[in-house]
């Protein structure tokens, strides 16, 4: 909860989903869904396109009405109530900014319908457009700005009259990369400093795992995981939330006595895990940056989880070398080294030796 | 503004609803109207000359129309836009103006006859007025702009880069013509043809000022016994007859045009 | 050098195309290009080119009231058709355009119908029904057969319109707390205007060129130009109707000339 002295006092509030469910004629685009995102919380929905996202987010804010369930704000049940009188803010992919209004005139919309004082207008506009850095920008057309610039006047427009929740439809979708992540950082500031809770969507998991306080990974008309970045990228709960978020190497091997998983005969050791009973077929994922690499004869003795291979493939991607090894026991095993200069960078072919902690062996499920 | 559907409704629906009800309601409830117009040697006659001068006059304007839109494909778009006023004054121009003007170019002592007496140096009185090549010379008039709009459309629509394979496959451009041009705008001729078809079926003004007394069409028939005869179960009938000759014809052409979308 | 390659098969053809391309926009504009000159010509001749030229026809055509009452008729009708048919329209096209709902698609080919139904069967039907009503020979029914005959053009205009504007505009609006007609108001209509004014025009002029709807409904007192005109070609060819012609083609013109400029003009801009 935050104040500003111009654009009032921000009281956050609660949405819950109820058992919500969505049907187009006979294809089920939303399962039965229950969600509650806290007061001043960034949840973002996440998920591939089709995963019921967008279904989810079309929902909340009543531009589809649900098959079943209800939606609740602060307790209130608004599951039938006009969009209008809801409440809620919405920042567009494509800005749906007025194209025959002014950046002032568009910021200003939303405190005409409510029919505030003029003055009462032009001390909010600014303000709201102070706060996303375009003072001074109120004259133009929005087709005179860049689209980072009239995405910054989509979100003015939004909070200046301090809607309930704020829903974000990938707003920065159709900005290019570096533009991408200044604006993800002006929008954890903007969150930040109003308190209001945000519900965001995106198909970008970097995005997701950068600006949220709570993800809800959506697969096919369902939530896959809901948690924090945290949760979701170092305890998925299954293959597909291991493969959607990060690079994973996905085994299944098979629960030993002493907590010990073994995986085409080699024993890998997985941390303590008492989840599951000896002899279940469990998944089981270690993420490449986990994957130590060194020369055939390397590493001394005491580690864990040594296997040697051959590598496959090496591609260069920046701040890290993917390197791909087929180990002796015939696995497939990426791995993640920082990034040196060519000749420091394993030859294809070149007899390897990878190894892992066992804290970072994760049983994903069964 | 839903009210709005309604009201565009109750505008357009009861006048089709009362020229049905007319129909069916002469003396008494019942289709002997229909029986008698169908019988009559005069309907025969007028449903015929509806189908062929409709048919000749929207094949003629397809052949001049396909070459009109040909040119207009060939040109650069900037130049398309100024040649295609050429095209829309003429859709925009009164078919009033247009039967005025040709009964002056076609009459006995019109331009074409004088111009050939001129070079023939002696007075031709060519009938070219008020019989069948009349209504035909101003249909097309009328139809060419029509089917030059969907024609060139779907030439528009052939990606110019087939053109530039073909060519360099060592087609010579008949060969071109035949196998790429023709083929791939049959669609759109075909919906432009049938369209201008149906809309010639119920030319009216045409045929009653280009045309002869005894070369009118359906609707003159109707107008006919509306305002000659003054039954007006017979003139519902025919045109109920007509109306239902022009949905059978653009009925499947819409579902097409659906199905392809 | 020459830029391009010469293939002297290919220009024997494109000659060939361009020659018939020709010969058919003569064959299309020798209407326009015949009354023109006449309209100018003498009064007691029908001949082409004319002999002499004056301005004599128009002043004819502007001083006899058996010409003007037509013109103002028409004029009053095609204003009257072209409010009416925009307050109708306009709502209904929007509606449908973004509306799902019970019968659609029979209504929607209800109202598009006077498009594919020959226009004689329109105008019998109004005729018919205005008879019933007891309106016949009124301006009134004038009015309302030219609403029932440009109402699917404007419609159509309208529905092309609403389709090329981004639908998420309307939704943002409602969700920022608007109602639905403020929502129309200041969002679509403004955003439709190239739309909104060329359906204007298109339907003014249909209304203002329109012979056949007319011809069943107008009665003695109620006489428009094109009618007045078509009469007058029934009977005797008068030269006056060149004068009249050339200006129903400039009223065309200017409409015409208005609609294609505005294709390329757009709200933001302006």
């Amino acid at each position: 909860m935050s104040d500003d002295p111009v654009l009032g006092s921000r009281i956050a509030h609660t949405i819950a989903l109820k058992g919500i469910s969505k049907m187009f004629g006979s294809v089920t685009a939303l399962h039965a869904t229950d969600l509650s995102v806290e007061k001043g919380e960034f949840l973002t929905l996440l998920g591939p396109s089709g995963s019921g996202k967008t279904t989810l987010l079309n929902l909340i804010a009543g531009a589809i009405g649900p098959t079943t369930g209800a939606i609740l704000l602060d307790g209130r049940d608004i599951t039938t109530m006009p969009p209008r009188e809801r409440g809620i803010g919405m920042v567009f992919q494509n800005y749906a900014l007025m194209p025959h209004m002014t950046v002032f005139e568009n910021v200003a919309y939303p405190l005409r319908v409510r029919r505030e004082p003029a003055k009462t207008i032009q001390v909010k506009v600014t303000a709201a457009l102070d706060r996303v850095g375009l003072r001074g920008f109120g004259d133009r057309k929005p087709r005179q700005l860049s689209g980072g610039q009239q995405q910054r006047v989509g979100i003015a427009r939004c909070i200046v009259y301090s809607p309930a929740i704020i829903m974000m439809d990938e707003p920065l979708g159709a900005l290019d990369k570096n533009l991408r992540e200044q604006m993800q950082g002006e929008i954890k500031r903007l969150h930040r400093e109003l308190g209001t809770t945000v519900i965001y969507v995106t198909h970008d998991q970097e995005e997701a795992l950068n600006m949220s306080d709570r993800i809800c990974l959506m697969n096919g008309g369902q939530i896959a995981q809901l948690g924090t970045p945290d949760e979701l990228y170092f305890r998925p709960r299954s293959r597909f939330v291991a493969e959607f978020i990060g690079e994973s190497n996905l085994f299944s091997g098979r629960m030993n006595s002493d907590g010990r998983i073994v995986i085409a005969e080699a024993q890998l050791i997985a941390g303590p895990d008492n989840r599951w009973t000896e002899g279940t077929e469990v998944l089981v994922m270690v993420r490449p940056e986990r994957v130590k690499i060194g020369h055939a004869d390397g590493f001394a003795k005491g580690h864990t989880n040594v296997l040697n291979g051959e590598v496959t493939s090496t591609s260069f991607i920046g701040g890290m070398t993917r390197v791909t090894v087929k180990a002796d026991n015939g696995l497939n095993i990426s791995a993640k080294m920082v990034s040196g200069h060519a000749e420091t960078r394993p030859e294809l072919g070149a007899r390897v030796r990878l190894c892992w902690s066992s804290s970072d062996v994760v049983v994903v499920g069964n | 503004m839903s009210p709005a559907v309604l009201i565009a409704v109750a505008i357009v629906l009861p006048p089709l609803l009362r020229i049905i009800y007319t129909s069916v309601h002469g003396p008494a409830l019942s289709l002997t109207s229909y029986a008698e117009v169908v019988k009559s040697n005069l309907f025969r006659e007028t449903l015929r000359t509806t189908f062929i001068i409709a048919g000749s006059a929207s094949v003629l304007s397809l052949l001049l129309g396909f070459i009109v839109a040909l040119h207009l494909a060939r040109q650069p778009a900037q130049r398309r836009t100024a040649l295609m006023v050429l095209v829309l004054l003429p859709f925009w121009t009164s078919i009033l103006v247009k039967c005025f003007a040709f009964t002056i170019i076609l009459g006995r002592d019109g331009i074409i006859n004088s111009l050939l007496s001129w070079i023939f140096d002696t007075r031709i009185q060519l009938p070219l007025v008020l019989n069948r090549i009349g209504t035909l010379v101003g249909m097309t008039n009328y139809l060419i702009p029509l089917i030059v709009l969907p024609v060139l459309a779907s030439l528009l629509a052939i990606d110019s880069t087939i053109y530039r394979a073909a060519s360099i496959m060592g087609a010579k451009p008949a060969r071109i013509f035949w196998t790429v041009t023709v083929p791939m705008s049959l669609p759109g001729v075909f919906a432009g043809l049938l369209s201008i078809f149906v809309m010639s079926l119920g030319t009216f003004i045409i045929p009653a000022l280009l045309g002869g007394r005894r070369d009118q069409m359906l609707s003159n028939l109707v107008d006919f016994y509306n305002r000659q005869v003054l039954d007006w179960a017979k003139a519902s009938s025919i045109s109920i007859v007509l109306f239902g000759i022009a949905a059978a014809f653009i009925i499947p052409l819409i579902l097409w045009r659906r199905r392809k979308a | 050098m020459s830029e391009t390659i010469r293939d002297s098969h290919a220009r024997r053809y494109r000659i060939l195309g361009d020659a018939l391309a020709v010969a058919v926009y003569l064959f299309l504009l020798a209407p326009i290009l015949v009354t023109i000159p006449m309209a100018f010509g003498s009064t007691n001749a029908l001949s082409f080119p004319p002999t002499s030229y004056s301005l004599d026809l128009f002043r004819i055509f502007f001083s006899s009231p058996s010409w003007l009452e037509p013109l103002f008729q028409s004029i009053e009708v095609a204003l009257g058709a072209t409010m009416v048919v925009m307050l109708t329209g306009v709502p209904a096209g929007y509606w449908i355009a973004r509306h799902e709902f019970v019968g659609k698609a029979l209504i929607t080919g209800i109202i598009m119908s006077p498009i594919v139904i020959p226009t004689v069967v329109t105008g019998l039907g109004l005729y018919l029904y205005f008879s019933y009503l007891r309106i016949n020979s009124t301006t009134l029914s004038l009015v309302l057969g030219h609403v029932a005959y440009t109402l699917p053009y404007v419609i159509l205009m309208i529905m092309a319109g609403v389709h090329k504007l981004d639908r998420n505009l309307e939704f943002g609006a409602e969700l920022m707390g608007a109602g639905l007609i403020r929502m129309f108001l200041t969002v679509v209509v403004p955003q439709l205007v190239p739309s909104l004014v060329s359906a204007a025009l298109f339907a003014f002029l249909l209304s203002f060129d329109e012979v056949i709807i007319s011809w069943f409904l107008t009665g003695s007192n109620t006489v428009t130009l094109p009618v007045r005109m078509f009469s007058a070609l029934e009977w005797e060819v008068s030269p006056v109707i060149a004068a009249v012609s050339t200006f129903l083609t400039a009223v065309s013109l200017v409409v015409c000339i208005v609609a294609i400029r505005l294709k390329k003009w757009t709200p933001v801009d302006a």
